[in-house]
C-alpha cells in the first residue's frame, strides 16, 4: 500500500508539474490515459480534497514568485504616454498569457473534483476552481501594487479616450486633421486610431475575462472621466448664461463617456443587449456616481459665476433655473453661499462702486435668488453684507427713492406700479388656512428666528427695510419731493400726486401724511395766488411785475437751509410786502414770511448788443439788479448789501461771469460786460453742478438736529452724576427723554456716535468707556 | 444795460399771527393742525378769546365741551368768550 501511495505522489507530481515549481511538462506529457488512472486512484485514496489544496497552494506561491513581478516591472512611472501604452499592453497581455497557461492545470483539478465521491455545493465561490483561481490571481496581484501603478494605466486610458471621443465627431475639423489626427496626435497618412481602438478592446477583453478591470483600473477610469465631465462643463457653460444646459449634458454623458463605459466593459462592442446583469449594473451605479458628478462641477462652475449671473438676470434665468436644479441635487447651498457672499463682497461691496449700481445689483440679486429659493432663506443668507454695507452709505435712501421715482422705465418704478396688485392680492387671499396641504418647510439652514418676516416681502419692502424701518425712507423721499415741488415752481402736480399715491398704497396714509400736505400746499397757492391777484385792492397798487407765490405750511415740510438770509433789491422787497398785505387781507390773521432765496425769477436783460431771456434763482437776479445801477462792484461790498457771505456769493458769480455778463477784472472785483466776446463765455458745467444742490437741510442734518434734544438731557445728567457709561446714559434717555408724542428715538450705535462726536469737539471726555463734561 | 423782472415766484411760509406758538391745549404749533386734523391753516383755523388768549378751535371747543358748568379758559379762568 505505501509503495502505491509513494507512486500515486510521483504520478501526481507528473501530473501537476507545478508541483516541482515549473510550469510546464519538462519531461514527458502526462497522457490523458494515465491522469484518468491517477483520477481513479485518487479517488478510491479519497485524496482529491488534498490534492487540490496543494496544487492551489502551489499555484499560488508560483504567481507569488513569477508571474506578480513580472507583471508589475512594467509599471514604470514614465512621462511619454506612448510608452505608457505599450508597457500596459504588453503587462496586460503577458499576464493575460502567463494566465492562460494555468488553465490545463485547472482543467485537470476540476476532472478531479467532479470524480470525486463527495457531492459539494457547486453555488459557493469555493467549490469553483476557476473563480477560485481568479480570486488567488487578483489577491496576489494586488498585494504587490506598486505606488506608481496609475500612471501608464491613465496614459493607456487616455489615448484611448482620445481616440474615442474623435472617431465619435463624424465631421472632425478639416484644417486641423490635415496635419495631424486628433485622435492618436500621429500623421494623418500613418493614423493609428483604428490600431489603438483594437489593442483597446482587446485589452479590456482580458481584463474583464481575469475580473481585474474593475479592481486595476476602476480608479483610474474614474478620475479620467471625472476630468473629461470637468473639462467639458467649464468649456460649454463658460459665460453664456441664457440657455439651460442640463439637458444637452445629460445628453452628453449618455452619449459620450455612458457609451465609451459600455464599450469598456463589453470590450468593444457597443450595444448593451450582449451584456450580462452583472456588468449592467456595474455600469449603472458608475452612471448614477457620473452623473452626480456631473451635477455637482455644474453646480460648482455655476456658483462660481453666480455673481454674473445675478448681473445678467433675467436674461441669465436659465442659468438659475439650471442652478436650481441642481441644488437639490447637491448639497451645495452653504458652498453657494459663502462663494457668493465672497464674490459680492470683493465686486460690489467697495467704495468704487456707485451706490444706485449697488442697488440694481442688491435688486437683481434679490429677483434672481427669489426665482433659486422661493422660501428666500438663499436670499436672507447671501444678502446680510449688502444690507450692512448700504446701510453705511449716506445717498442709499436717495437712490432707492430716486430710482423708485424716475421717470425712464427703472426696475423699482414699475415694481412699485405692480405694487399695488400684489398689496390687493394678499387682501383677498388667506393664505395661511387655503394651501396648508402645500406648506412646506423652511430648508435646514434657515434660521428659525426670522421664519415670519421672509414671508410678504417684495423688493421694496426689502430695500426699504435695510434699514429697518420706514421712517428713514419715507423722510429722505419728503425731502425729495420737497426738492422737485420747489425747483418747478409751476404748480403741476400731476406727476407728484400719482407717486404720492403709489407710495401711500404701500406704506399706508399715516407715514406720508406729511406729503400729502406738501402737496395741498401747492394746490392752495395756486388757488390763493388766483384770489390775490383778482383782489381789487391789490390790483389798485399796480403790480410792477407779476409776482406769484408758492406758499407753504412750514410745519408739514422738511426744514430749509437757511444759513443766511438774502437781502432783495427793494423794488422787489416792497412787490413782495405787497403781495404779504393782500395774503394778510385775504386770510385774516395769517401772515407770510418769504424765503427770499428761493424761487424763480424770469429776467429780460438788454445789452448793448444782446438781448438775454433767462429765469434765475432769486440770488442770482439780486446780483445782476445791483448791476443794474452800478457797472463794477468789490465782492465784499456786494456781499454786504446782499447780506451774503462772500464765499457763497463766489460762487453764485461765477454763474454770471459764465453767461459773459460778468467779469473779474482784478481779485474779487466784478465788471459787468455791455460787449460779448466769445472768449468769456466758459463752460456752464460748474454751474450746472451747483444749481442741483438741494435747498432742503439733509436727512443727516435734520436728524443732528433731533439728536441735539438730547444734548440738554446728557449735559444735566452728567453735572449730577459726574461720569456715566453709555449703556448708562442711554437707559436714562430712554427713561426720560424718549417719552411722548413725537419722541425721538435713538439708538445705542447711534448715540455713541454722537457722542463720540461731542468728545471731538471737546465738548465731553472719555475716559475708560466713561463720559463726562471737562472741567471748566 | 437794462434788466426787467418779466416774472417773479418766490417761496413763502405762512404763518398764525398770534401771541404763542404753541396751542395751549393740545401743545402742537398752532401753524400745525390739533392733533383730530390732517390738514393745517383754513381746515384747522385758531380762534381767540376776549382774555387774549388763542387755541385751535377744535381743542378749544372740546375744552368748552367738556366743562358742564361755566366756561372758563383754560389758561387764565376767566370766562371763554369768542372775540368778536
Amino acid at each position: 500500500m505505501t509503495e502505491a501511495v509513494e507512486d500515486i505522489f510521483v504520478r501526481i507530481e507528473r501530473a501537476f508539474p507545478i508541483l516541482s515549481e515549473k510550469l510546464l511538462h519538462t519531461k514527458e506529457e502526462c497522457t490523458e490515459e494515465e491522469f484518468a488512472n491517477l483520477a481513479e486512484d485518487v479517488r478510491v485514496l479519497k485524496l482529491s480534497q488534498f490534492v487540490e489544496d496543494i496544487v492551489i497552494h502551489h499555484i499560488e506561491q508560483y504567481i507569488r514568485w513569477h508571474v506578480a513581478p513580472v507583471f508589475w516591472e512594467k509599471f514604470e512611472n514614465t512621462e511619454d504616454s506612448k510608452r505608457g501604452f505599450e508597457l500596459f499592453k504588453s503587462a496586460v497581455d503577458d499576464l493575460y498569457s502567463n494566465l492562460t497557461e494555468f488553465l490545463p492545470l485547472l482543467k485537470k483539478l476540476e476532472y478531479l473534483r467532479q470524480n470525486q465521491d463527495v457531492v459539494t455545493d457547486p453555488s459557493s465561490v469555493e467549490n469553483d476552481i476557476e473563480a477560485r483561481f481568479k480570486l488567488i490571481v487578483r489577491a496576489t496581484l494586488l498585494s504587490q501594487l506598486p505606488l506608481y501603478h496609475e500612471c501608464i494605466i491613465e496614459h493607456f486610458y487616455k489615448i484611448a479616450f482620445n481616440v474615442f471621443c474623435n472617431s465619435d465627431n463624424s465631421s472632425p475639423d478639416v484644417s486641423v486633421n490635415e496635419i495631424q489626427c486628433v485622435g492618436c496626435a500621429q500623421e494623418v497618412e500613418n493614423c493609428q486610431c483604428q490600431m489603438i481602438v483594437y489593442i483597446f478592446h482587446e485589452t479590456n477583453r482580458k481584463l474583464i475575462e481575469l475580473k481585474l478591470l474593475e479592481r486595476l483600473v476602476g480608479n483610474v477610469l474614474t478620475s479620467l472621466i471625472h476630468i473629461r465631465i470637468e473639462n467639458h462643463v467649464i468649456q460649454t457653460c463658460d459665460k453664456t448664461f441664457d440657455v439651460s444646459q442640463l439637458i444637452p449634458l445629460e445628453n452628453w454623458l449618455e452619449t459620450v463617456v455612458m457609451s465609451w463605459l459600455i464599450r469598456i466593459y463589453s470590450g468593444g462592442f457597443s450595444k448593451t443587449v450582449t451584456l450580462s446583469d452583472e456588468i449592467r449594473n456595474a455600469i449603472n451605479k458608475f452612471k448614477q456616481k457620473l452623473s452626480h458628478f456631473l451635477y455637482e462641477t455644474y453646480t460648482k462652475i455655476r456658483i462660481n459665476h453666480l455673481f454674473n449671473i445675478i448681473i445678467e438676470y433675467p436674461e441669465s434665468q436659465p442659468a438659475v433655473d439650471d442652478l436650481r436644479i441642481c441644488l437639490e441635487r447637491t448639497d451645495q447651498r452653504k458652498v453657494l453661499i459663502k462663494n457668493l457672499q465672497e464674490a459680492i463682497k470683493t465686486r460690489l461691496l467697495h467704495p468704487g462702486v456707485n451706490t444706485p449700481d449697488i442697488v440694481t445689483a442688491y435688486i437683481a440679486a434679490i429677483k434672481a435668488l427669489k426665482h433659486l429659493d422661493s422660501t428666500g432663506v438663499l436670499l436672507e443668507a447671501v444678502t446680510e453684507p449688502i444690507k450692512s454695507y448700504l446701510r453705511s452709505r449716506e445717498d442709499t435712501v436717495r437712490s432707492v427713492v430716486n430710482s423708485l421715482l424716475d421717470d425712464s422705465p427703472s426696475e423699482l418704478a414699475d415694481e412699485l406700479v405692480k405694487g399695488e396688485c400684489l398689496q390687493l392680492d394678499d387682501g383677498s387671499a388667506d393664505d395661511e388656512t387655503e394651501d396648508w396641504e402645500k406648506w412646506m418647510p423652511d430648508p435646514v439652514d434657515a434660521d428659525p428666528a426670522k421664519s415670519t418676516q421672509r414671508k410678504v416681502s417684495d423688493i421694496i419692502s426689502t430695500l426699504v427695510n435695510v434699514y429697518g424701518s420706514q421712517d428713514l425712507f419715507v423722510n429722505e423721499y419728503r425731502t425729495l419731493l420737497a426738492d422737485r415741488l420747489l425747483s418747478q415752481l409751476n404748480y403741476h402736480t400731476e406727476r407728484e400726486i400719482r407717486h404720492l399715491e403709489l407710495l401711500k398704497r404701500r406704506f399706508g396714509e399715516n407715514q406720508l401724511h406729511y406729503c400729502e400736505v406738501m402737496l395741498k400746499d401747492v394746490y392752495d397757492s395756486k388757488r390763493i395766488d388766483g384770489n390775490i391777484h383778482s383782489d381789487t385792492s391789490y390790483n389798485l397798487q399796480r403790480e410792477l411785475f407779476p409776482t406769484s407765490a408758492l406758499i407753504l405750511s412750514a410745519q408739514f415740510w422738511p426744514p430749509f437751509k437757511e444759513d443766511w438770509k438774502l437781502k432783495l433789491p427793494n423794488i422787489v422787497q416792497n412787490q413782495l410786502n405787497k403781495y404779504v398785505k393782500a395774503f394778510e387781507a385775504l386770510k385774516g390773521n395769517r401772515t407770510l414770511c418769504w424765503k427770499p432765496h428761493l424761487g424763480n425769477v424770469s429776467l429780460e436783460i438788454e445789452l448793448k448788443d444782446r438781448k438775454l431771456d433767462i429765469n434765475v434763482t432769486p440770488v442770482h437776479a439780486t446780483i445782476i439788479l445791483h448791476f443794474q445801477d452800478k457797472s463794477e462792484w468789490a465782492l465784499q461790498d456786494l456781499a454786504e448789501v446782499i447780506h451774503a457771505p462772500a464765499t457763497v456769493l463766489r460762487r453764485k458769480m461765477t454763474f454770471w461771469v459764465s453767461q459773459g455778463l460778468l467779469k473779474e477784472t482784478s481779485n474779487d472785483v466784478y465788471v459787468l460786460q455791455e460787449e460779448s466776446t466769445s472768449k468769456n463765455r466758459l463752460s456752464t458745467d460748474i454751474v450746472e453742478e451747483e444749481e442741483t444742490e438741494s435747498v432742503m437741510a439733509s436727512a443727516s442734518d435734520q436728524r443732528e438736529e433731533e439728536l441735539q434734544v438730547f444734548w440738554s438731557y446728557i449735559v444735566g445728567m452728567l453735572t449730577n452724576l459726574d461720569s456715566m457709561p453709555i449703556e448708562r446714559i442711554h437707559q436714562m434717555l430712554k427713561m426720560f427723554a424718549s417719552q411722548g408724542p413725537g419722541a425721538v428715538e435713538c439708538g445705542l450705535p447711534e448715540l455713541r456716535q454722537f457722542l463720540d462726536r461731542k468728545v471731538r469737539e471737546h465738548q465731553l471726555l472719555l475716559s475708560g468707556s466713561f463720559y463726562r463734561l471737562p472741567k471748566s | 444795460m437794462k434788466v426787467t423782472i418779466k416774472s417773479w415766484t418766490g417761496v413763502a411760509t405762512w404763518r398764525w399771527i398770534a401771541n404763542d406758538d404753541n396751542c395751549g391745549i393740545c401743545r402742537m404749533p398752532f401753524d400745525a393742525s390739533c392733533p383730530d386734523c390732517k390738514i393745517p391753516g383754513d381746515d384747522c383755523p385758531l380762534v381767540w378769546g376776549q382774555c387774549s388768549h388763542c387755541f385751535h378751535i377744535h381743542c378749544i371747543m372740546k375744552w368748552l365741551h367738556s366743562q358742564q358748568t361755566s366756561h372758563i379758559c383754560p389758561m387764565c379762568r376767566q370766562e371763554w368768550k369768542f372775540k368778536e
